[in-house]
Parts: C-alpha cells; sequence; structure tokens
C-alpha cells in the first residue's frame, strides 16, 4: 500500500495524464535541446520555402494569358495572324493568299474522259496540260496559286521538238511549255492567265476560272487571337459550346460546307459534346475542331495549375518526404538513444509500465512533428490562398484540401515514427539503415501510386493509402477537379493535374470519397496502433543491460 | 491484487542469472528489511546483475526476486515506493537540478506543483539546494551524484537502492552522500548501497552482503565478520622517525608477536588480535614519546576480507 491506501498496482497506470505529460514534456525539451532535431526541421522549411518560391514565380509568369491553340502566329509572313486566315479560309502557308487577296474561283475543267475537249474563253488557267492558242496574253498576271508553276512568257518558254508528236513521243519535264511553229504552245500542267483556245488531249486535263478583285483587309493585331475563344459551358449536357471567334464556323465569309467540321460526329457543326453518366458525372468532353480551343488561362490553367502545385506540394513534399524523414531523425532514437546514453533507467526506476514509456515518449515526438506539421501547412495554405487564381481575396475552398494534407502528414508521421522507434528498439546498431530502406521503399510505392493508383503492389505500403487520403480529399473538397482534369484533356490545358491527381480507387466500389478517406484513416491508424504495440511487446521482454 | 503487507522490502529466492556461458549471480537467497545494508563485492562480483533483478531490468534465469511481495520484471509497481541511484554517470546535462528532479517526480503522478515542491526539498535535503537552478552539465561529481540521489528520494520511497554512490566523488561529497545515506537508515528506510571499498561501507552501516564471483560470500554484521578476521594474522603499519625505538616499546605488548622494517621509516607489526593491538596502539604511542605521522591497516581492505573469507570456508 502506499501513503493513500492504494494497492501498489492501482497505482502504475493511475495518473496517466501526469505520468504522460511528464514524458512527452521531457521527449519535447529532449528534441528541442538537440542540434539535428532544428537541422531536419530547418531543411523541411527550406524545401517548402522553394516549392513556395517556385509557385510565386509560376504564378507570375505562367498565368500571363497564352495562345493556346497557336493562331495569333503568322506562319507565312503576310502580316495577317493564323487566327484571322482561318477565318478567312486562306492558306496561313502562302504568303500571297491573305484575308481580302484576289481569289481564284473556280468554273470548269476538262477531266480525264471529258467530252468536248477543247475550250475558247479568257481565264486564268490552271495546271493545264494540253495544246493552247493565245490571242491575247496577260503577261502582268502574277500568280494567284503559290504553288502552281506560273509561265514566264519571255524566258521559260521553248520551241518544241521539230520530229514526232507531243504528248505520245516527247517526254516533257512537268510544269514546262514549248511553242510549235505555227505558234500553239505545248504545255504540261501550267499555269497562266490569257484568252485563247484549248484542246487537251484524251487522258489529260485542264482547269480554269476568274480571279476576284482584291480588297484591303485590315490586318488583326495579334492579341485579338490570344483566349479569344473560351470554353462555353452552362453545366448542362448534350451539345455546347460555341466558336467565338468563328474559326471554326467561317460563314460570314465561305459558304463552303467542308470549312466546318463536324468532328465528334453529333450531327451540330462546330459544338462541344458533354458527356454524362446516369449518376450525372462527366464522363467526356468532345470538341470539334477550332471550338473553344483557346480558353482563358488564368482562368482554366490558373486554377488548375494551383490545384496541382497543391495536390503535389502535399503528396511529394509532405507525406513521402517531411513524412519520412521527420521519423526517420526523430523517432528512430526515441527509446534507443536514452538506451544508449545511459539515461534510461532514470525513466524506468519510476512505476511506469514499460507499454506506457514507449507510448509517451511517441507523444512527445509527436507534439512536435503534428505541431510543425500544422504550421508549416498553415503558412503555405494562407500564402497560396491568397496569391492563388481566382476572384475572392482568398480561396477557402483551398482549406479543406490543406487540412487533408496535414491529416495526412500527421498519420504517416505517427505510422512512420512508431515503425521506426519499433525497429530502433528490435536493432538499436543496424535499424537506421533498415529504416532508410524501408524509406526508400515507401517513396517509391508512393511515386508509383502518383502515377498508377490503381496498381496492387504499392496497397502494401503506407504512402499509398496517404496519397489516397489526398485524392479522396481532394475531391470532397473541389468537386470539379475532374471537369478540369477533362477539360484540361479535352481542351490541350496541360497543367500535369492528370499526373498527380486520380480519384480515389479504394471506395468498395461506391466511388464515395469518403469512404476512400475513411478506409485510409483506419487503416494508416491501424498500422500505427499494431506497430505500437509490438514495439510495446517487445520492449517489455527486452533485457536492458 | 498480489501485493502482500507483510512482505520484506526485498526477497531474493534461489536466483541465478547468466548470460549465455557467463554466470552473473549464483543462486543467492537474501531477504532485507530496515535499516543501511551494503553490498559489497570487487567488481565482477555481480553487484551490478543483483541491482538489476532488482530493477526488472533483466529476468531471473532460474528463483524469483520479490519487491514488497511484487516480481519487478512484469510489474513496475513496487517503483512507487523505491528509490534508484544508478551508477551511470550519464544525465541530462541541459536540465536543472530542480527540472531533472520535478520532471522525474511527475512520472510518480504528482502533478507540477507538487512534484517542484518536493523536488526543492530533497535538493534541499542532498544539499543542493543552492545550485537548483543550475543546469546539470555544469555540477561538480559530488553534485551530480546527489542530484541522482534526490531524484531517487522526491517520492519518499521506503526502499532505496544506491549503485556505487560514492563512485569518485571527492572526500566533502563522500562524506556528505553517507550523512544523507546515514539520515536514510535512522528514518527507517530499507537502503540498500553497493561497493567494492570496505572502508565506506564501513562508515554507513554494519550490515553487510558481501559477494564475490556471482555468489552470496557472508551476510550480517560487519563487526562479526571482521571479530573473526581479527583473530587472524593481520599488519598495522606505522610512519614515524623512529621505527627502531617504537619497536622495542611494542614488542613488550601481548597482542603483537611480531615486528619489521620495511622502510627506514616505517614500522609493520604483525598481530593475532587486531582490535586489541589497536587498544594498545595510542598509550604505547604517547609513552614512548616517538613522534608518528601515520597508521594504516594494509590489510582492512575488502581484497583481505574476502581473502580470509574464501581462505576460510
Amino acid at each position: 500500500m502506499d501513503k493513500q491506501g492504494r494497492g501498489l498496482s492501482e497505482t502504475v497506470w493511475t495518473q496517466l495524464d501526469r505520468k504522460a505529460g511528464a514524458i512527452t514534456e521531457l521527449t519535447i525539451r529532449q528534441l528541442r535541446n538537440r542540434i539535428s532535431t532544428w537541422v531536419v526541421l530547418g531543411i523541411g522549411v527550406l524545401l517548402i520555402s522553394l516549392l513556395l518560391a517556385f509557385y510565386i514565380d509560376a504564378i507570375r509568369t505562367d498565368f500571363e494569358p497564352i495562345d493556346n491553340d497557336g493562331d495569333s502566329e503568322d506562319w507565312d509572313r503576310d502580316g495577317y495572324p493564323v487566327g484571322q486566315e482561318l477565318i478567312y479560309g486562306t492558306s496561313d502557308y502562302d504568303n500571297k493568299q491573305y484575308p481580302g487577296s484576289a481569289d481564284y474561283i473556280y468554273l470548269g475543267d476538262i477531266d480525264w474522259n471529258d467530252q468536248p475537249r477543247t475550250h475558247d474563253g479568257n481565264h486564268t488557267w490552271r495546271s493545264v496540260s494540253g495544246y493552247f492558242t493565245p490571242s491575247w496574253i496577260n503577261e502582268e498576271a502574277e500568280n494567284p496559286f503559290g504553288f502552281y508553276s506560273w509561265i514566264d512568257w519571255n524566258n521559260e518558254v521553248y520551241d518544241c521538238p521539230s520530229s514526232g508528236q507531243p504528248f505520245d513521243d516527247w517526254s516533257f519535264f512537268e510544269d514546262s511549255v514549248c511553242i510549235l511553229e505555227n505558234g500553239t504552245y505545248v504545255m504540261f500542267g501550267a499555269s497562266f492567265a490569257a484568252e485563247g483556245e484549248l484542246y487537251v488531249q484524251p487522258e489529260w486535263t485542264a482547269e480554269w476560272g476568274y480571279m476576284t478583285e482584291a480588297f484591303d483587309v485590315e490586318k488583326h493585331p495579334k492579341s485579338m487571337y490570344i483566349d479569344e475563344d473560351d470554353i462555353d459551358w452552362n453545366g448542362n449536357s448534350g451539345s455546347q459550346g460555341f466558336d467565338d471567334d468563328g474559326d471554326c464556323l467561317k460563314d460570314q465569309y465561305l459558304t463552303d460546307d467542308n470549312s466546318q467540321n463536324d468532328d465528334n460526329r453529333n450531327g451540330i457543326y462546330c459544338d462541344v459534346q458533354w458527356i454524362f453518366d446516369v449518376n450525372g458525372d462527366l464522363i467526356e468532353i468532345q470538341a470539334d475542331r477550332n471550338v473553344d480551343e483557346d480558353p482563358d488561362d488564368s482562368k482554366h490553367i490558373g486554377e488548375s495549375s494551383h490545384r496541382t502545385f497543391i495536390i503535389g506540394t502535399g503528396k511529394i513534399a509532405f507525406v513521402m518526404i517531411l513524412g519520412l524523414f521527420l521519423p526517420l531523425f526523430l523517432a528512430l532514437g526515441l527509446v534507443r538513444d536514452e538506451s544508449e546514453n545511459g539515461t534510461l533507467h532514470y525513466l524506468l526506476s519510476k512505476p511506469i509500465h514499460r507499454g506506457e514509456f514507449i507510448l509517451y515518449r511517441l507523444l512527445g515526438y509527436l507534439a512536435i512533428v503534428v505541431s510543425y506539421t500544422i504550421i508549416l501547412v498553415s503558412i503555405v495554405a494562407i500564402i497560396t490562398s491568397i496569391i492563388g487564381p481566382g476572384d475572392s481575396i482568398i480561396r477557402l475552398s483551398d482549406y479543406p484540401v490543406w487540412m487533408g494534407i496535414a491529416l495526412s502528414t500527421i498519420l504517416v508521421l505517427t505510422a512512420y515514427g512508431a515503425i521506426f522507434n519499433t525497429v530502433g528498439l528490435v536493432l538499436p546498431r543496424y535499424g537506421v539503415y533498415i529504416c532508410m530502406i524501408y524509406g526508400i521503399w515507401e517513396f517509391l510505392m508512393g511515386l508509383f501510386t502518383i502515377t498508377i493508383p490503381s496498381a496492387s503492389i504499392p496497397m502494401l505500403s503506407i504512402s499509398h493509402w496517404a496519397i489516397q487520403l489526398i485524392d479522396a480529399v481532394v475531391l470532397i473538397a473541389w468537386s470539379d477537379t475532374p471537369l478540369i482534369q477533362q477539360k484540361a484533356d479535352a481542351f490541350g490545358l496541360d497543367t500535369g493535374i492528370s499526373f498527380f491527381w486520380h480519384p480515389p480507387v479504394h471506395t468498395l466500389e461506391t466511388g464515395n470519397p469518403f469512404v476512400a478517406l475513411l478506409i485510409s484513416v483506419v487503416l494508416i491508424l491501424s498500422i500505427s496502433i499494431g506497430m505500437i504495440a509490438i514495439g510495446q511487446l517487445i520492449f517489455r521482454n527486452k533485457e536492458i543491460m | 491484487m498480489n501485493e502482500d503487507t507483510k512482505a520484506p522490502a526485498v526477497l531474493i529466492e534461489n536466483v541465478s542469472k547468466w548470460y549465455g556461458q557467463v554466470i552473473g549471480i549464483n543462486d543467492i537467497s537474501l531477504a532485507i528489511e530496515g535499516g543501511v545494508t551494503g553490498i559489497l563485492g570487487p567488481n565482477g562480483a555481480g553487484k551490478s546483475t543483483l541491482f538489476k533483478l532488482l530493477m526488472g531490468r533483466i529476468k531471473p534465469s532460474q528463483g524469483n526476486v520479490k519487491l514488497f511481495g511484487i516480481d519487478p520484471w512484469s510489474d513496475t509497481s513496487p517503483y512507487r515506493r523505491i528509490g534508484y541511484v544508478s551508477e551511470s554517470e550519464r544525465l541530462y546535462d541541459w536540465m536543472t537540478g530542480q527540472d531533472f528532479v520535478s520532471t522525474l517526480a511527475r512520472l510518480h503522478g504528482m502533478t507540477r506543483e507538487e512534484a517542484n515542491a518536493r523536488a526543492e526539498h530533497v535538493l534541499d535535503f542532498v544539499g543542493l539546494h543552492d545550485v537548483r537552478h543550475k543546469e546539470i552539465g555544469k555540477y561538480s561529481k559530488g553534485m551530480r551524484q546527489r542530484v541522482k540521489i534526490a531524484h531517487a528520494l522526491v517520492h519518499d520511497p521506503d526502499l532505496i537502492i544506491l549503485d556505487e554512490p560514492l563512485h569518485g566523488c571527492d572526500p566533502i561529497a563522500r562524506t556528505s552522500i553517507m550523512n544523507v545515506i546515514r539520515e536514510l537508515g535512522r528514518r527507517g528506510k530499507t537502503v540498500l548501497v553497493s561497493s567494492h571499498i570496505l572502508e565506506e561501507i564501513e562508515r554507513i552501516t554494519e550490515q553487510i552482503v558481501i559477494l564475490h564471483n556471482g555468489r552470496l560470500l557472508a551476510l550480517g554484521n560487519l563487526h562479526a565478520i571482521r571479530d573473526l578476521l581479527d583473530k587472524h594474522p593481520h599488519r598495522i603499519m606505522i610512519t614515524t622517525a623512529e621505527p627502531r625505538k617504537l619497536a622495542r616499546a611494542f614488542i613488550e605488548e601481548e597482542p603483537v608477536y611480531g615486528v619489521r622494517f620495511p622502510e627506514a621509516n616505517k614500522l609493520e607489526l604483525q598481530t593475532n588480535d587486531l582490535s586489541a593491538a589497536h587498544s594498545v596502539l595510542p598509550r604505547v604511542i604517547v609513552n614512548s614519546k616517538v613522534s608518528v605521522s601515520r597508521i594504516d591497516n594494509p590489510d582492512d581492505n575488502l581484497e583481505s576480507l574476502l581473502g580470509y573469507l574464501i581462505g576460510g570456508e
């Protein structure tokens, strides 16, 4: 009996709070007094600061408007941007064709087997193979075609061979012209402007038309073709989207049906088909070419880059790096170092169970790493939520995700802490190498989980479940993340969000992120508790010399 | 509740402990209750093994260890009533004495306030009141020993176990620690003190346990053991300027049967009754009017005691 009349055995597990407080406090003060603690914590702050610096840098430059479809360029250097050439239907590879340039209009042709095989008139002739007897030649006319050969009447006309029949006995160079003694020209694929009579031998062809009058079209500034065709979507399924810049519709200028497209084959030209499943979840976005193709970057890329940063930082920096390094330096020696230093017996000569002792040591370690994680996450959360994209001053929707990241980090810190502490107990000398190898395994499995979340081997790692927890929280807090991914994929807004985030896999077929969240929490906690129990069992039966 | 209120503070029944092939403790039985008991033995005699068994650090290979009737290996509850001063020199150097003692006091379930008050009290008791707010790293060797004792006393234990508490202390610290231990004994605590120096233990207590090669060699009153020893040839070394003049005076005395002059200024007396020889010593020296600078008992140490005990078997 002690002085209060209690049996001795009653006093071991009593007043736990006071004993726990004392050992926890002692542990905190010990860790605080070690330089290595501050070095590790400092490196963590440095890493996060570096990421934050990259983020700030990215948010300043990358969210400048980007010409996603490249139509502000002027490939053929005719002064008209591609977007404007697309609307007018002119070639962006040919500087002779530009909005307002004289345009060749087709009138007729002689095909391989057409009858009759003669034609008389004043035309612009294109790709003519036959006998042409001109009454007037327009020698000033310039080549409107670009890639068809245009006859230079003064320099490129040769005398035809005196013997043999053209087209039968002679073999001509492509695009060449010669003149017969009677003044008739023999042509092979030549283009020109003239009045006269054409005869085409069977199995050869020619085409003719006329040139429209050129007119002046004001050159659009490049900036008109940046962010000019935002994503138009009213939240419903079906045919959505509008070709704001007219580079799909073009009907103002052209009547050619082929200029419009229906890539998604829903029978509607120039639209975007939004496909939902029966639950109302977006499955796919199918866009016709040139529709909604150049969205507002600060709105779409900005948002998805911001999310990518948060998810990537949470998974890699917090869970996989800090989550592994902090316990490696702070938890491995929690009991082992006391034993090696010879200070363990001060603690073990007190009426506490050895199991209690392990638990309180871990509590002391957790007190430090948990507050550290919360502070670090809060700082990054506050900074990014203020400078991040969006209209509101503070992005409140980020905070649940950061809380999920903090929770996931704290859980892995607990689990790894329990594991490393136990390994340190069992193998005081070589435990650190075992823990390093285990850490590499966890890191690799984490990377695998990020890329292929449904792979089965990573399920054996803790990082897999921690990362899935973040995936689940992201889906809960930002339920439109799959939509952002879809938009990124459909409209070419690549920000890495499809790499860093996947919908949670382990939802017991419900698809409910809360189920995945719960499974992850329960599983990691169970592993932690199991490892603590194993550590307690080993420590209880360990002879301490 | 497996606690027996009448159980002795320390009960060791046929305990053996071996580490592989090496025997640490060999079939020891012992019951200790009340007063100060010295555990004597040369290095490697099994003192540390015995204390580790008592402190539940290791499990006996055979036999039972009971503290207040409870096996300390499986149940730490006896430590509610036990204070332990280890022989380890390591302390939390970054803590102040007050911090160290009060932190460990809280492991007894005390509140912070109780712990602080108790810490201050015991630090005063061991004479560290003035330096209690200094870091332990700045303490002298004796202060470090005393802060270890303070932590062991903070919960007013009934059994105090001290492993080599005087080891490496200067004479002043030694005296102060001995006083603390004697005071604990006077207050009715059960105190176990280990040492490999007979003289230290002799100044603290008469009740001793002698261990040798893992065996219990002797148990009981130090003076009774010593009296046995006294009946056997014994030497007294006297340092003096005139050894031959003094020798003449001693040869007359009954307990002295022989003299030798090992060095120019030294006289060695040979006796079969050490206490009788000591009783005549002052008178002879005074009467002979020879000045004596030093008297030593070269046989009065643990080694000769052990030698006698082993030889007497």
